[in-house]
């Protein structure tokens, strides 16, 4: 028994921690708050989701629309945001012309953005892609470039003493240094992108997640909003899950060092 | 005379000051190097030992004077592969296995061929660190982390090996070992060594000859033939030769150390 614990002892905290605040969310919906138009037990929530998932099968519009233009967003930023904070961290020039732009646009709330964007392109898929874009493409783009900006001179060094030619040392020296800070710059994207996807939808979408809440909220329908608040959460976790995959292939040496 | 395998003639580095005045690291450095002599750098901290490796490896380029190597002189990085240089921090790559990055250096020149790989391996068997060619770097204690910065170096064939204080950073013990290791490695190899270290008892241990720079602006000091027959162990650090030398060169460090103004303003 002991044994087992210790060994799935990470699993095993995180189980108990997800119960835990099940739990407490139930009492508090149940018993201190007891009134179903303010908050609702999760096991409404499991209830509902499962009415609409099973039944009535009206929450797969949603979430296909709003995991697509996440989607469409996110992959747009990296396009974009890694290309160039390269070219920023490699020509002082390009650092000179994109700094201020990146600075502005970085600390501006993008929700702030919103309405211009849904002007300019209608409340299509454009603007909605554009505003999830607006707010990954910043912190993707910012680690980009600072990881390779921060190499370790000696590994530059290094190449040019082995006289490397300026492509090897980009792909054998720049390259790889870099891509722990594009892993941690598109972790920190996920969460902009799907509250860029919350925003987006929150305007004039007539489907999606987001307006699934907002619908929700104005008809003050407390169960599907909250299926819709744990939709996000869980698309959220997903995307974690992914980039966790991806970073164990792309960078097997840094496995040993976390544990 | 034949021609030396390495001559710096009259070689100074500048770089910008605070002032008007720009901050001169060192100069007038004139310096023969003998084909396979082994040759240590020491001199207080700060006097531009680094700073002169990467001049000489064409890191930097000198603000005055000449490098030659093998009678043709040197311009820069951009010139030929004849160095290898062993970095203080070892510098390897966290993302190369052992032998990938001893493969680096071989990678430059010539395609990632079977070839390439038996001499990373066979490099990697030199320092004594076959079984580990599949090792991360995160997975080495820091005295092995040496032995594959210093296998990585050696496997491009250099003619000169520049080492910047690779066994500062060991443990005591670690780095007796490792000198030891090194005069192994070097009499099986016989390359020519431009070594700089701190430690007055490792340059002479290793050295056919020991260099003194001077406090800043970095000059040569003094220079000292090492009378020891090799090979040596660890037993000729008594002998009363050694004793007597190490004391010479430390006395004239301490006078370059007074002469800077005490050990607190270095
Ligand atoms: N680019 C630079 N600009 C200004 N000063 C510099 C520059 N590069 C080096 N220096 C100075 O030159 C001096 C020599 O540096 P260097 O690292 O070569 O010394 P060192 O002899 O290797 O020192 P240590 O023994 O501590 O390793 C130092 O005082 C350093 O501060
Ligand atoms: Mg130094």
């Amino acid at each position: 028994m002991l044994e087992l614990y210790k060994k799935n002892s990470p699993a095993i905290h995180k189980l108990l921690s997800i119960m835990c605040g099940l739990a407490v969310w139930h009492v508090l919906a149940t018993v201190i708050v007891a009134d179903s138009s303010f908050l609702v037990s999760p096991l409404a929530v499991a209830a509902k989701s499962y009415e609409m998932l099973f039944q009535t099968a009206e929450l797969y519009p949603h979430l296909l629309a709003s995991s697509s233009i996440f989607f469409y967003g996110y992959l747009l930023s990296i396009a974009a945001g890694v290309p160039l904070g390269f070219l920023m961290a490699l020509s002082p020039a390009v650092r000179d012309y994109v700094h201020p732009w990146m600075t502005t646009l970085y600390t501006t709330p993008r929700i702030a953005f919103a309405p211009v964007l849904l002007l300019w392109l209608g409340i299509g898929a454009g603007a909605k892609v554009a505003i999830v874009f607006l707010g990954c493409v910043f912190p993707i783009l910012i680690n980009s470039y600072y990881g390779m900006r921060v190499v370790n001179r000696e590994f530059v060094e290094l190449a040019r003493s082995f006289r490397l030619t300026r492509l090897a040392l980009f792909w054998k020296i720049l390259l790889p240094a870099s891509v722990p800070f594009i892993l941690s710059g598109l972790r920190l994207a996920l969460g902009r992108g799907l509250t860029g996807v919350a925003i987006a939808e929150w305007f004039g979408a007539t489907e999606g997640l987001g307006y699934l809440i907002f619908f929700a909220g104005q008809t003050l329908n407390v169960p599907v909003l909250f299926v819709g608040v744990t939709a996000f959460a869980l698309l959220g976790i997903l995307g974690f899950e992914i980039l966790r995959k991806v970073e164990e292939i792309a960078t097997p040496w840094r496995k040993k060092l976390q544990t | 005379m034949a021609i030396p395998i390495l001559e710096l003639r009259n070689l100074g580095r500048e770089v910008a000051g605070r002032g008007a005045e720009p901050f001169v690291i060192f100069n007038g450095i004139n310096l023969t190097v003998r084909d396979g002599e082994f040759v240590s750098i020491v001199g207080p901290s700060g006097c531009g030992k680094t700073t002169l490796l990467r001049v000489i490896n064409g890191l930097l380029s000198p603000s005055a004077g000449q490098i030659f190597v093998d009678g043709k002189e040197q311009n820069g990085a951009d010139g030929e592969l004849l160095m290898g240089f062993v970095f203080q921090g070892a510098a390897l790559l966290p993302w190369r296995t052992s032998l990938n990055n001893v493969l680096l250096g071989l990678e430059g020149r010539k395609k990632n061929t079977p070839d390439a790989q038996a001499i990373a391996r066979k490099y990697l068997d030199l320092v004594g660190l076959s079984g580990f060619e599949q090792h991360y770097p995160h997975e080495l204690s820091g005295g092995m982390q040496q032995r594959v910065n210093l296998a990585r170096a050696l496997a491009v064939d250099p003619k000169i090996l520049l080492m910047d204080e690779p066994f500062a950073s060991l443990d005591a013990q670690t780095r007796s070992f490792m000198q030891l290791e090194l005069l192994r490695i070097w009499s099986q190899t016989r390359k020519t060594v431009i070594f700089v270290t701190h430690m007055i008892s490792e340059a002479i241990l290793l050295s056919d000859r020991v260099v003194v720079l001077s406090h800043r602006p970095g000059r040569i000091r003094s220079e000292f033939p090492v009378p020891l027959p090799r090979p040596r162990d660890m037993e000729i650090k008594s002998d009363r030769r050694f004793v007597e030398l190490e004391n010479t060169v430390w006395k004239l460090i301490e006078e370059e150390v007074k002469a800077a103004g005490g050990f607190a303003k270095l």
